[in-house]
């Protein structure tokens, strides 16, 4: 028997190496493991190379883009000088609304809903496999970031934590193949789910054909899903077809957030929460 | 190329394309750097060593993707024994018939890589993927050519004999 492992010691090793991952592929299939110490020491080794060479790379771009960008530079600052007053005043009457808001809430008996802590970060990386779209973080588990937390920008949605160690994590991003968020139209506030679909659209799944739907209408997130908080922005309708038949009618939504584009992020959404909602955050990804 | 030089270099490519992807905002056109790493690998090291080395790359492959499932891996060894058996039939010396073998390479490992993720995950955008494919290859084909000449060079480092003074 000894002979036999002797003499075959070479291919059932590279066996070994062949099939061992295959089984854990098979046996785990695509929800992955949590990371183990290993995982953990190649992330700290490879991410703040990741991160310094966003950083080169980023500086020396944004450096030649502020010289070109002199040009014509107090024109913009007169027209945002405008803007900014108008905006002003929009949000002086927006804080006449949430006082109001808030009074009449309190007269109904409405609990305050704990927002959560919002920790910002910076993208420090791609995911190199066209596989599943995701972005590295420079937020981990010291900062508070767990998995299940949801990220976004201030002008929108841009997807979930699926892994965090030490100081990093990866982000599937809302246009992953994979990702599914609860939604509603901010206008008729019927409910649907945005579903990605790689590049491009996210595609607006399971909006009954009698909702009240229509180009151009805002979708926002409905919350219902355990993992995005209410009233965050997805992206706008585009592409509605009404069906004659069956029960659903379709579209497609334009992301708010072009996540190509990426740059600081916000990760939202209590960790605890988060973490107790570890397989619900991973159901919904499904 | 020894085993740890091999992590190495994978880890800085990995890491390297996952800032230039960034910046270059691809969305599924990727190079796959570590098919060409093990491409090599197939072509010069001997059947343990290119195994464990093989292994590695996609390990880390895997762990970059942010879900490591273990696919990656497998593919990689799957690849590198393929390309050892595919090398003993091909001639490739040159930067151009490597980036050839490379782009073969990766077609394999990337209609491979569709067919297990859509066993997996039935509606999970395959279709994508494999339209993406052929640009996927191209870049592949290309980065062959420019990291050729460096694998060499690391080769060749690692295999200088011992002199009487050394």
């Amino acid at each position: 028997m000894l002979s036999l492992l002797k003499r075959y010691r070479r291919p059932l090793i590279v066996g070994a190496l062949l099939l061992y991952p295959l089984l854990a592929f098979l046996l785990s299939g695509r929800k992955g493991r949590d990371p183990n110490p290993i995982d953990r020491a190649v992330i700290a080794v490879s991410s703040p190379v990741q991160q310094a060479l966003t950083a080169g790379i980023e500086g020396s771009v944004s450096a030649v883009r502020h010289y070109l960008d002199l040009r014509g530079v107090r024109q913009e600052n007169d027209a945002l000088r405008l803007e900014n007053l108008q905006l002003r005043a929009t949000v002086q009457a927006l804080g006449e609304s949430r006082t109001e808001n808030e009074r009449l809430r309190k007269l109904l008996g409405y609990a305050e809903a704990a927002p959560g802590p919002e920790i910002p970060a910076r993208v420090v990386g791609v995911n190199p496999v066209a596989k599943l779209l995701s972005v590295r973080i420079s937020g981990g588990e010291k900062d508070g970031v767990f998995r299940g937390m949801s990220v976004v920008t201030p002008d929108g949605i841009v997807g979930q934590v699926i892994r965090a160690t030490g100081g990093y994590s990866d982000v599937a991003l809302v246009t992953d193949p994979q990702s599914r968020v609860a939604v509603r139209v901010q206008r008729s506030r019927a409910r649907g789910t945005a579903a990605g679909a790689g590049s491009g659209p996210l595609k607006l799944e399971n909006m009954l054909r009698t909702e009240d739907v229509e180009d151009g209408d805002l979708i926002i997130t409905s919350g219902t899903d355990g993992i995005y908080p209410p009233g965050l922005v997805v992206g706008r309708v585009t592409n509605l077809e009404k069906k004659q038949h069956g029960m659903f009618q379709g579209a497609d939504i334009v992301p708010a957030v072009d996540t190509s584009k990426l740059e600081e992020v916000l990760v939202v959404g209590s960790p605890y929460s988060a973490m107790a909602q570890g397989n619900a955050a991973e159901g919904a990804a499904k | 190329m020894k085993f740890l030089v091999t992590v190495g270099i994978a880890l800085a490519l990995l890491t390297l394309e996952s800032v230039v992807v960034k910046q270059a905002g691809l969305v599924l056109g990727r190079i796959d750097v570590t098919v060409v790493l093990v491409a090599f690998l197939a072509l010069r090291a001997t059947l343990l060593e290119g195994a464990f080395s093989a292994f590695a790359v996609g390990y880390l492959l895997d762990l970059m993707s942010g879900q490591p499932t273990g696919l990656f891996t497998f593919l990689a060894v799957f690849t590198f024994l393929v390309g050892r058996l595919v090398s003993s039939f091909v001639d490739v010396r040159g930067a151009l018939s490597f980036a050839l073998f490379a782009m073969g390479a990766d077609v394999g490992h990337g209609l491979l890589s569709a067919f297990f993720t859509w066993l997996t995950v039935k509606d999970g955008g395959t279709g994508q993927a494999l339209a993406g494919l052929p640009l996927q290859v191209a870049l592949t084909g290309a980065a062959a050519v420019v990291l050729f000449p460096l694998f060499r060079r690391f080769e060749a480092a690692q295999d200088r004999p011992a002199g009487l003074l050394r």
